[in-house]
Formats: C-alpha cells, sequence, structure tokens
C-alpha cells in the first residue's frame, strides 16, 4: 500500500525523508537544549507557582 | 513555601526591576467559582446518564420505550457531559485559578472570562437538548450539529484571548510550564475542531461531513485521538504540575523533565491517531505510522507520570493525612496506567484482540474516572476552602469519597475488561472442525451481561462519591464568606528592566519570555505530524480503490440512513468487517476502502455490543427487521437492544430530502441535476411500495410511509454493492485479509479469495 501512495503523491520520497529529519532533529535539539540548562535557572522556575502573590493568607499553604 | 526558596524567587523577580514598584491587584475568584459550580452539576448530570446507559444495557426497557433517552442517543449526551461540559469546566476552573497567579494579573477581561463562562453553558445545555432529540453528526466526540460547532468556536476564540491576553500581561516574567500546557490546549484544540467540522448543511439542524469513508475516518479519529490528548490530558497536566507543588508545598522534582514532557507528548501525540483504525480499511502505511507513535508516547506520559509522583518524595505522610493529595496520587497513577495501556492496545494484534469490545471502555474509563474525575476532585477540594476562606468542612467525608471512588472505579473497570476479553475470545474462537464456535453473536452478548450489571454497581458507587463531595463542599461554603477577589502585590515586569541575558540557556528564556513566538512554534510542532498523516489522504484520490458497482444510495435508503444516524446505532454496531478469519466466516466478505466512497459521514463505529452491520443486507428478510426493531427480543431472545416502536409510528419526513440530495451533490456524491425535483420522490416511492409488499408475505401490513421503512431499506443494502460487483477495478484493495490460521493450519485468505 505504502508503495501505491508513494506512487501517486508527487515528491512523497523527499515528504517522508523531511518528516523523519523533522523528527529526530526536533528531539535531539529539545533534549540537547533541556540538558544544558542552568541549575539556578530551574530551580527559579520550579518554585514559581508556590510564591502566588497573594497578600494575606492562608492561600500559599495547606492546611 | 521555604525561605530559601522565598528568597531565591524574590531575587528572581526583583533584581531587573528594582527601580519598579510593586503594583497592587486583584485575582478574580468570582469566575473561578462559577466554573468549580458547573464542573460539580454538569459531572453529575454526565455521570447520572452514564449510568442510565450503563443500566440500558442490560435492562434495555429502562428506556421506558422513551425514544429521547434511549442508549444511541443517551450515549453521545454522556460522552459529551462528561468531557465538554464536566472536564471542560474542570478546565477553566483550573486554568483561571493557577493562570492568574502564575502571571500575577487578573484575567486580561473580566467581560470575556463571563461572555466564555455563559457561552460555554449555553452550549452545553444546547447540547442537552439537541442529542435527545437525534440531531447529531454522529462522529464521536463531535456530535454536535453546524450552529453549535459554530458557537464553540467563538466562545472558543474568547477564552483564547482571555488567556493569550493575560499571559502578555503577566506581571511575571516566565512562563511557568503549566501556561505551556494551556496554550498548546487552547490551540490545538481550535485546529482540531476547525478540521473536524468540514460540514455542508442540509438545514437547521442537519449537515453531512465533507469527508467520505476513509478520508472521513482518518480525519475523525485524528481529531478523536487528539481531543483525548488536548482536552482530556494536557490542560489536566498543566493542572497537575500547578496544584500538585502547591498541595504538597514543594516545587515540582524536575523542571527539566517537565520541559521535555511538554515537548515531546505536545509533538508525538498528534501522529498517534490512526491507532484508531487498526485492521480497518485506512491504508497500511497510516496503520503502522499511528503504531509506532503511539508506542513512543509513553515515554513523555511515563515521564511526567514520575515527575508528578516523585513530587511527593519525603512527604508521602501528608498523602496519609490530606485527601486532597490522595485523588491526586491517584488521579496520576491512572494518568500512567492509561498511558501505558492507549499504546499497548495500539500495538496491532494486540488490537485484534481488543478492538470494538469493552476492553476500550474499560480503557478510557480508567482516564476518565481516574485521571480527569480524580484530579478534578482533588482541585475542587483545594480551590473550595480558598475561595471561602475558611477550611474544609470535613476531611473525613472526604477521605469517605476516596474510598467510594475508588472502589467505583474497580468495580467499574476490572469487569469491563472481564468482558473485553472474554468478547475477543469469543468472537475468534472456532471448533476443532473449522466453525465459528460462537456462530450466533448473541451468545457473546449474554455471556457479558452481569459485567454489565457489575459496571452499573461500580458507576453508582462513583456517583454516590461525588455527592458526598457536593455535600462537603456546600458545607464548607456555609462555612466561609466567598472571597470575590484577592488582592496580590508583584513587581511588574518591564522588558527594558529584563534584558534577555546570553549563555547557554538563553535560548529556552527568550523563548519562554515570548508567548506569542512560543505560541506559534507550539503550533508548529503540533501541525507537523498532522501534515504527515492528513496531506496525503488529502492529496491521494487514488488512495482509495475504485469499485464500479459502488453507488450512491437510493432516497429512500438514504432518509433511513439519516434516521441510523439519528439513533446512534452507530454507538453498538460496527460497519467494518476486518480482514480475519473470524470475522470473514462470521459476517461475509472484509470490507473495502472503496465501498464507503460516498458514505457522508463514515459509520465504522468503534464499539460491537451488537454485531457488524456492514454485510446486513439480504441476510435476513424484510419482515424480520421490521419484527426485530420493533421489539429484538421477538426475533433474538436474550438480546439487549432497545425496542424502537416509534419507527413503527412516525411519518418520514421527506420534505428535507430535495436540501439533502443537493448538500450531497455539493461534496461530490453523483447524483444527477434535477434528481430531487420529481424523480427522487417517485423512486423513494417505488422502494417503499416494494418492502411493504414483501412485509405483505411476512404476515405484516405497514404503511408505506413510516420511518421503519426507511431504516429497512438501508440495512438490506448494507455491504451488498460489491456482491453485485464485477470484479475490483485497479488498484487492488486496500488491506491484504491477515493470514490467521484456523484449527486445521489454513489461511483464512483462502476464504476471501474463494468469495471473490
Amino acid at each position: 500500500m505504502i508503495e501505491h501512495v508513494l506512487h501517486h503523491l508527487n515528491g512523497i520520497e523527499v515528504f517522508g525523508i523531511i518528516s523523519v529529519c523533522l523528527f529526530f532533529g526536533f528531539f535531539t535539539a529539545m533534549l540537547l537544549w533541556a540538558s544544558r540548562l542552568k541549575k539556578t535557572y530551574l530551580n527559579s522556575m520550579q518554585e514559581l507557582p508556590l510564591d502566588s502573590g497573594e497578600k494575606n493568607s492562608n492561600q500559599d499553604s495547606h492546611e | 513555601m521555604s525561605l530559601a526558596a522565598s528568597q531565591n524567587i524574590s531575587a528572581v523577580a526583583s533584581s531587573p526591576a528594582r527601580s519598579v514598584q510593586a503594583e497592587t491587584f486583584k485575582y478574580d475568584n468570582a469566575i473561578v467559582r462559577a466554573f468549580a459550580i458547573a464542573t460539580v452539576v454538569w459531572g453529575l448530570v454526565g455521570m447520572t446518564a452514564g449510568l442510565l446507559c450503563a443500566v440500558q444495557l442490560f435492562f434495555p426497557g429502562a428506556n421506558l420505550d422513551f425514544q429521547f433517552i434511549t442508549f444511541g442517543r443517551l450515549r453521545p449526551l454522556h460522552t459529551n457531559a462528561v468531557i465538554f461540559a464536566f472536564v471542560g469546566n474542570g478546565m477553566f476552573m483550573g486554568i483561571y485559578y493557577s493562570l492568574q497567579r502564575l502571571c500575577k494579573a487578573r484575567m486580561f477581561s473580566d467581560f470575556v472570562s463571563w461572555f466564555h463562562f455563559w457561552g460555554w453553558q449555553a452550549i452545553i445545555v444546547s447540547a442537552a437538548l439537541t442529542l435527545p432529540l437525534g440531531l447529531t453528526t454522529s462522529k464521536e466526540y463531535a456530535e454536535l450539529e453546524w450552529p453549535i460547532k459554530i458557537a464553540i468556536t467563538v466562545v472558543w476564540v474568547a477564552f483564547t484571548i482571555n488567556l493569550i491576553g493575560t499571559i502578555l500581561r503577566r506581571r511575571e516574567k516566565h512562563m511557568y510550564v503549566a501556561i505551556w500546557f494551556y496554550i498548546a490546549t487552547a490551540l490545538t484544540v481550535a485546529v482540531l475542531h476547525l478540521t473536524n467540522s468540514m460540514v455542508i448543511p442540509a438545514g437547521w439542524f442537519k449537515s453531512y461531513s465533507m469527508y467520505a469513508g476513509v478520508q472521513d475516518a482518518l480525519v475523525q479519529w485524528w481529531y478523536g485521538h487528539n481531543a483525548v490528548a488536548f482536552f482530556l490530558t494536557t490542560p489536566y497536566l498543566g493542572m497537575m504540575y500547578y496544584f500538585l507543588p502547591k498541595a504538597a508545598n514543594r516545587p515540582v522534582f524536575s523542571y527539566r523533565l517537565s520541559i521535555i514532557h511538554f515537548w515531546a507528548l505536545i509533538f508525538v501525540y498528534i501522529w498517534a491517531g490512526p491507532h484508531h483504525l487498526l485492521y480497518t480499511a485506512l491504508p497500511d502505511w497510516a496503520q503502522s505510522l499511528g503504531m509506532v507513535f503511539s508506542l513512543m508516547l509513553i515515554a513523555p506520559s511515563w515521564g511526567g507520570m514520575l515527575n508528578g509522583l516523585l513530587t511527593l518524595r519525603g512527604a508521602w505522610d501528608k498523602v496519609r493525612q490530606d485527601p486532597m493529595l490522595k485523588f491526586m496520587v491517584v488521579a496520576i497513577t491512572a494518568y500512567g496506567m492509561a498511558t501505558l495501556e492507549g499504546p499497548t492496545l495500539a500495538i496491532k494484534s494486540v488490537n485484534s484482540l481488543s478492538h470494538y469490545t469493552d476492553w476500550t471502555i474499560a480503557h478510557v474509563h480508567t482516564g476518565a474516572l481516574g485521571w480527569n474525575g480524580f484530579l478534578t476532585f482533588s482541585v475542587l477540594y483545594w480551590i473550595f476552602p480558598r475561595l471561602y476562606n475558611t477550611r474544609l468542612y470535613s476531611i473525613k467525608l472526604a477521605n469517605y469519597h476516596f474510598w467510594i471512588a475508588l472502589l467505583g472505579m474497580m468495580f467499574y473497570v476490572v469487569p469491563m475488561y472481564v468482558a473485553g476479553v472474554t468478547e475477543g475470545l469469543m468472537w475468534k474462537q472456532f471448533t476443532a472442525d473449522g466453525f465459528l464456535q460462537y456462530p450466533n453473536f448473541l451468545e457473546t452478548v449474554v455471556q457479558i451481561v452481569p459485567m454489565y450489571k457489575l459496571r452499573a454497581i461500580g458507576g453508582t458507587l462513583y456517583i454516590a462519591g461525588v455527592w458526598l463531595m457536593v455535600y462537603n463542599l456546600y458545607r464548607t461554603a456555609k462555612s466561609g464568606v466567598f472571597v470575590k477577589e484577592t488582592e496580590a502585590q508583584a513587581v511588574p515586569f518591564r522588558r527594558e528592566h529584563a534584558p534577555v541575558e546570553r549563555g547557554p540557556h538563553w535560548i529556552h528564556r527568550w523563548l519562554e519570555a515570548k508567548p506569542l513566538t512560543f505560541t506559534v512554534l507550539s503550533v508548529l510542532a503540533i501541525l507537523i505530524g498532522g501534515m504527515v498523516e492528513i496531506i496525503p489522504m488529502y492529496l491521494v484520490k487514488e488512495n482509495v480503490p475504485t469499485i464500479s458497482s459502488v453507488k450512491p444510495y437510493t432516497p429512500l435508503e438514504l432518509l433511513g440512513r439519516d434516521i441510523y444516524i439519528r439513533e446512534g446505532c452507530v454507538g453498538c454496531h460496527s460497519q467494518m468487517v476486518r480482514p480475519f478469519r473470524s470475522e470473514t466466516e462470521r459476517y461475509g466478505e472484509y470490507s473495502k476502502a472503496g465501498e464507503f466512497v460516498y458514505d457522508h459521514p463514515f459509520l465504522w463505529g468503534s464499539k460491537r455490543t451488537g454485531p457488524d452491520l456492514h454485510r446486513e443486507g439480504g441476510k435476513y428478510p424484510d419482515a424480520w427487521h421490521y419484527n426485530h426493531l420493533e421489539n429484538p427480543r421477538s426475533t433474538s431472545p436474550g438480546s439487549i437492544m432497545p425496542n424502537y416502536p416509534w419507527l413503527l409510528s412516525q411519518k418520514l419526513d421527506t420534505t428535507s430530502l430535495p436540501a439533502r440530495i443537493q448538500a450531497l451533490r455539493k461534496i461530490g456524491v453523483p447524483y444527477p441535476d434535477g434528481f430531487e425535483n420529481g424523480p427522487a420522490q417517485k423512486d423513494l416511492q417505488e422502494q417503499s411500495e416494494k418492502i411493504v409488499a414483501n412485509l405483505k408475505t411476512g404476515s405484516i401490513t405497514a404503511n408505506d410511509n413510516r420511518e421503519i421503512i426507511a431504516v429497512i431499506a438501508y440495512l438490506q443494502r448494507l455491504g451488498t454493492d460489491i456482491k453485485a460487483a464485477p470484479p475490483v477495478a485497479t488498484p487492488p484493495a486496500t488491506v491484504q485479509p491477515t493470514a490467521e490460521l484456523d484449527s486445521h493450519g489454513q489461511d483464512a485468505r483462502a476464504t476471501t479469495t474463494a468469495a471473490k
């Protein structure tokens, strides 16, 4: 079936190759990028939900 | 929050902006409360509709022969209410609460917030009215007719404007990962909804999908799968990343992992849709693509689950004491289980057993009851005391709710697993002589009826738990005072005060500080997978082998098909004979893609509570269908199909026929010009009279203008075109029958080849 589809769509060979390249390129770039993030930055980011800026109250702590 | 962490945040937030004074502003709690109340109310409605559906599956008389609450019409009401009303409102509750606090800004516009709220409730009410009336497109989770689809688009745009507007006006420079999940939700749902809603109207509440057969199936399940991903999963993951750290009072286990979780999930999810159509007439390449990407989904899903559970490391004592955390832990575990099971079911060999069975029902309810339900309860227990500035009325009652809900979920899913595997095995069982062990489909239904009863007990327990929660939340509200607005302070984020640093991490900081760029990249990530799947299907007409003998439905059959859609028959009957010997033996020749070229919409179905109907035409006399529809147990003792007495009494509406023919012609069905002005009515009358004459031979006197005549015409047409066919024109059939060896070691292909 795949041969049939490929046969009838002009340039489909490039389409498949582009898809694979995009896929692996995307993941390689993402993993490299994530692995190089600074620890201090990550620490500050993960604290964000714990500070809601609310002036008063028990809202940031759970009973 | 720890002092050290607090100082850290303070330094990050204020150092670039020391010269700017902190601003005081107010969070809008009223909109959060409105969505919270709507979540509870619609949750009860949706779950009760589900329970009534469940009861009808072992006691069909529970519909009281009342067409508006019969299973086929009630099931889409249940699914829509639970997905879009319960989870939808739950999602908006969580987003409106957390987004304001993460952005340190009030929502962009109070007017848009309330427009969004009332617009969404109006859509839900219109769904609750139209679905029981049988006004449906029949496409799962996209059943609502075109005027409501337009309303959904408008309200969703309002929500997106409010979301993006709030992000743009934020005082916190960085966008926490929960906000990324919210952005992906808003944009992807918009893309999915628009793509799958391409219909041609044939009246105010009737339309036909612009796609036909295979294309329609692919687009529908690309939508259906990703609706699960981006409506039921991503917004709730965002809520998990916000509310879990809040409840545990500690940061998420790994922010780095959350970044990988987000990008990997949104990129991979979109490719996996075709796993809903394995072994159907969908081209093999699309099926394989769906299977491979489904398996890859385990990685990001489990990354997210572990990130959630590990957030609680060292804090499990809190889980023992805090029911909110108990609900959260079970929700995350259910997410992990469902996201492991989903890819497992997407493996073709597993799918050949599980598809069309109650195994799928068990799977989706692990997600719906466990992941969405428990997480919603958790957030409600968190939010209500804070909205009313008080403490939860009763921790004990919340604990009771937890255990009852957990027990209810077990009573639901375990019987459904047993039922699913039982059905799958019985459908495929051959005797030593090579005949089907259970040739009568009804035998396989009767076998699992006890499981259906247990499932209803599970559902009842789950709903009982929700009522406990309603009481608990009500008493909580009564014991406090509603805080309409919460005052907050933050140093405003000004770009000129916060130059982007250069360094190995600058790309990410630049990216998540620019919401619009981030948004565009997120959309690109989801579009790539969508394009890879969809574009070849759009472009390649030859993808669907033509079969010269396949003709458009006659006017009477067309109206019969529309009644079949109205009654939701597709909820229990598939129209897709898979290329297995067990199916070709039971039903006949396997289904070919070319047989569905005039099917707007496709009606392949996703569940076989009753048998497949694709080769139903000509199997039984007209009189059998008449008696069967009037009272299924008169022809099939033990059947759990509802009676359809109204089909015998209601007059067939032929006034809409011209509009329907014209609409179908516009999307490529080759009805001759002018056919609708006279010839169609004549054709309809002649065919009706023939059926009435046939019924007379079965001692049935029927009126030729009743709805049942059209339904019989449609059922008798199903799958018959190919029987009169000359050899299938080139190219050959889309799928080859799978080699499934019988007890004598013979290849199933022998059967199908002989049938040709």
